[in-house]
């Protein structure tokens, strides 16, 4: 029964955390080029350079010692976000809306004081939220206003973000992930928010997964999850696609969100996305990533060649077609 | 996928098997952890008192020889001094002492190995003299009455010897008036001295033993017997019936060459008794000697070599890496969620001595008072560092509270709670409080119940006697314990958790 269900896995092209660490991340992520990516400050100058699009830096708390002059600095600015530099998995970012009492007022409405604030930003730098728990610096950053694209599928204001994996810079797989009420109104999977999938071709979503679950609604909203059109998808997928040439990372996930004003923006880099993409999805990334590799050579040239691969092979909506082509 | 961990492996793999080869074949090390042969739990012990001012008791010991391997003595001396002194192969126990008023129990334990059909002596012993018991017309008379034996091969010669003792002279005896002679030497002589007699005459080597039969039970006196070598081994002969002892008989010599096996001065001896049980002991504890008085390069370099104090650390040290093994095996095979890699293993060290009921119900009441506090904590909004040392100390005023409540229950298990790795513990705390936060309740839980499941498995693991047996013999089975964890390494199949986390993958088409 239990090689049964390994086998039915390996047919369905599901990836595994094992092989992810050793066939993809190892093989592919040199570990000199983590920092890069485990470093926000790092992949912000990066991505500027490369011109790809970010959340505009206000500043970046590096000690203790600057707490105080923050109000100082952030005294012209009506909103923003404080996150940790080296953050893993969305935690310790705040967004600030507003003023309130001298303090702030968080996006979820709840009032901050500036000494709760500063407490907060000192937990940063302690590291509570960082990788390996080492010192930390906290980035105040502009704050995203959400294109309304997903508006029928949020909780409140939550802001979805759209996750994209780059395999040797062409990008396999996405999923946009939407908020619930679960969540905290936070796009992350593990704590209640839905993940659905995209058609690579055309950037429409299919259904979602919640907490292990397909769904075809939203759990707070209960609008249908399946066929929004994501605006500016080629851009997102070019994005994504030279995110590998400018980190060296051959194996990657790349965090976006859309901003109704500026369109989508690079959150962050991962150089360990998660597998639960493969659930939103209800398809197995080993097949996307073994077809990948059976590519022609001059397809990986530009990321121009390698965004209309991959829009051309990774279509249809359905797994079937995919896992057909593959044993021709 | 190339597989790259494969050759490091196997040749890890082959380094071990070979030593362990050599290990058995060579230096004849057991192959497997129980013992062949038999053991017994032997027990000499006796009461004195002392009626001069200066008193004495010698007390044979078995020795190591004739297939005899004496491991583990221990002695109860009281105030008595207490040494060992040796006499050609005998061994005696001496317990001296002066002054002494009062009774007093003296105790000898040892473990002795009696390893089937073995024979200390490959050459024939020297024939010895003749009982001193004897005159020199004596000797003539009894050099007369063997002499028609003297062309037979020994071991006829010896069965010639053990029948005229029993009477019966067979097919060639010696005249009558030498045989009426004789048997009035014999009637004069002691039974035994007669019998030593004849073979010494007889150019057979034999002396007198005392000794015990190796039989369950308790003994009050030691028996007499008498070793004969004939067709290349010793023969036991009973001296009062001349009945030669069958093979499965086991004896235990204790005084050889007719030494006394108790001797006293200025005592008084009572209730003295010997008893001896069968028990089954591992084979590492029998060639502990074996090991330590061996010239072989590996034997000099075995642990067994190492102060005793010292042993009971590298019999669990060495098991250290299996239970890194499995801790491997738990997370990337299963899937089992811990808090991080190696606090499991801690954990599973302190259950030795906290026991697993009361080390998992610790670890757990801690974990909880933990979290309470922890949860108090985040609303002082304390630095990170001071925030850990503060629960640090009541991990620590936790561990202090058991300490003194197991002091006043009488419960062991609770005092050796400071045994507990408790700065893992405390970062633990920490980690579990932020996975409650970030990932629920649930996945909290989960990781915790992963944790204990780890430790539990891994401490069951190092606390298999028979495997730290092995592992200390051999402790080349570490390179086999790192190819295994190379091979391991390069599992890049699925996890049976992920049957579960991806479930709608497998089902849906």
């Amino acid at each position: 029964m239990i090689f049964g269900g390994f086998a039915r896995l390996r047919e369905r092209g599901v990836l595994g955390m094992n092989y992810r660490n050793a066939g993809y991340i190892m093989a592919y992520n040199a570990r000199s080029s983590y920092p890069l990516v485990d470093d926000k400050v790092q992949t912000k100058k990066l991505a500027e350079k490369f011109g790809i699009p970010i959340p505009r830096l206000y500043t970046v708390v590096e000690n203790h010692g600057s707490i105080a002059r923050l109000p100082e600095v952030l005294a012209d600015l009506g909103e923003f976000v404080v996150k940790p530099a080296r953050g893993a998995g969305g935690s310790g970012i705040v967004l600030i809306r507003g003023r309130r009492n001298g303090g702030f007022v968080t996006q979820s409405g709840r009032e901050l004081s500036l000494e709760a604030f500063n407490y907060h930003i000192a937990s940063i730098l302690s590291g509570i939220f960082s990788l390996e728990g080492a010192e930390d610096a906290a980035i105040i950053e502009a704050l995203i206003h959400p294109d309304q694209v997903f508006r029928s599928v949020t909780f409140q204001e939550g802001v979805p973000d759209v996750r994209i994996i780059a395999y040797r810079g062409v990008p396999v797989m996405a999923m946009v992930r939407l908020p619930t009420e679960a969540s905290d109104g936070k796009a992350n999977l593990h704590r209640g928010a839905i993940g659905a999938g995209i058609d690579m071709g055309s950037g429409v979503t299919l259904d979602a997964v919640h907490n292990s679950r397909i769904v075809r609604t939203h759990p707070d909203t209960g609008n249908p999850v399946r066929g929004i059109q994501l605006p500016h998808w080629d851009k997102m997928l070019m994005m994504a696609s030279v995110a590998t040439d400018m980190t060296g990372l051959g194996y990657l996930g790349a965090d976006f969100v859309l901003d109704r004003d500026i369109g989508p923006v690079l959150l962050e880099l991962n150089a360990r996305p998660g597998l639960a993409i493969q659930l939103a999805n209800q398809s197995g990334l080993r097949l996307r990533l073994d077809r990948t590799d059976g590519a022609p050579p001059d397809m990986f040239l530009s990321a121009a060649s390698r965004v209309a691969w991959a829009k051309e092979h990774f279509t249809g909506g359905s797994s079937a077609a995919v896992s057909a082509s593959r044993n021709p | 996928m190339k597989r790259p961990g494969f050759l490091p492996a196997a040749v890890l793999f082959l380094v071990t098997c070979l030593l362990i080869l050599y290990r058995i074949w060579w230096l004849g090390y057991p192959v497997l952890p129980v013992a062949k042969g038999q053991t017994w739990q032997l027990m000499a012990s006796l009461f004195v008192t002392p009626h001069q001012e200066q008193g004495l008791l010698s007390l044979a010991l078995p020795s190591d020889y004739i297939g005899n391997m004496v491991v583990e003595e221990r002695v109860l001396s009281g105030k008595y001094a207490f040494y060992i002194r040796t006499e050609g192969p005998n061994r005696f126990g001496v317990w001296s002492g002066e002054d002494i008023d009062r009774p007093e129990e003296l105790t000898y334990r040892a473990m002795i190995h009696s390893l089937p059909r073995r024979s200390a002596a490959v050459q024939s012993p020297l024939l010895g003299p003749y009982p001193s018991a004897l005159s020199a017309d004596e000797k003539t008379l009894t050099e007369a009455v063997t002499r028609k034996w003297q062309a037979l091969p020994q071991t006829p010669r010896f069965q010639a010897v053990a029948g005229a003792l029993k009477g019966d002279w067979g097919d060639s005896p010696p005249e009558g008036e030498a045989q009426r002679r004789w048997r009035m030497v014999q009637q004069k002589l002691d039974r035994a001295d007669a019998a030593l007699a004849l073979f010494r005459a007889s150019n057979l080597p034999a002396r007198l033993v005392e000794g015990l039969q190796l039989m369950e039970g308790v003994q009050s006196l030691p028996i007499k017997w008498i070793d004969v070598w004939a067709g290349g081994s010793w023969n036991h002969l009973n001296p009062e019936t001349g009945e030669v002892y069958p093979p499965d008989v086991s004896l235990l010599p204790l005084a050889v060459g007719g030494l006394p096996a108790i001797e006293i001065s200025g005592l008084e001896l009572s209730d003295l008794r010997w008893s001896l049980r069968r028990q089954v002991v591992s084979q590492w504890k029998l060639f502990y000697e074996h090991i330590t008085n061996s010239s072989h390069f590996l034997d000099r370099w075995s642990l067994l070599q190492l102060p005793p104090e010292f042993q009971g650390t590298f019999r669990i040290l060495l098991l250290v890496p299996i239970g890194a093994l499995i801790i491997s095996a738990l997370r990337n095979v299963v899937g089992l969620p811990t808090f991080g890699i190696f606090m499991p293993l801690l954990i599973a060290l302190a259950f030795r001595s906290t026991g697993t009921l009361y080390g998992v119900a610790i670890f757990c009441g801690v974990l909880l008072v933990g979290y309470g506090a922890r949860f108090f904590l985040d609303k002082l909004h304390l630095l990170l560092v001071p925030r850990l040392s503060v629960i640090l100390t009541l991990v620590v005023a936790c561990f202090t509270l058991l300490a003194l409540m197991g002091n006043k229950l009488g419960m062991r298990e609770l005092m050796a709670v400071g045994l507990v790795p408790f700065v893992i513990l405390t970062m633990t705390i920490e980690r579990f409080f932020i996975l409650i936060e970030e990932s629920g309740v649930g996945a909290a839980a989960r990781t915790a119940l992963g944790s204990v499941a780890v430790s539990v498995i891994a401490y069951g693991l190092i606390s298999w006697e028979p495997l730290q047996f092995t592992f200390f013999i051999y402790p080349e089975l570490l390179l086999t314990v790192a190819a295994l964890q190379i091979l391991l390494g390069r599992y890049t199949g699925y996890r049976l958790s992920e049957l579960y986390r991806f479930q709608s993958l497998r089902k849906s088409s």
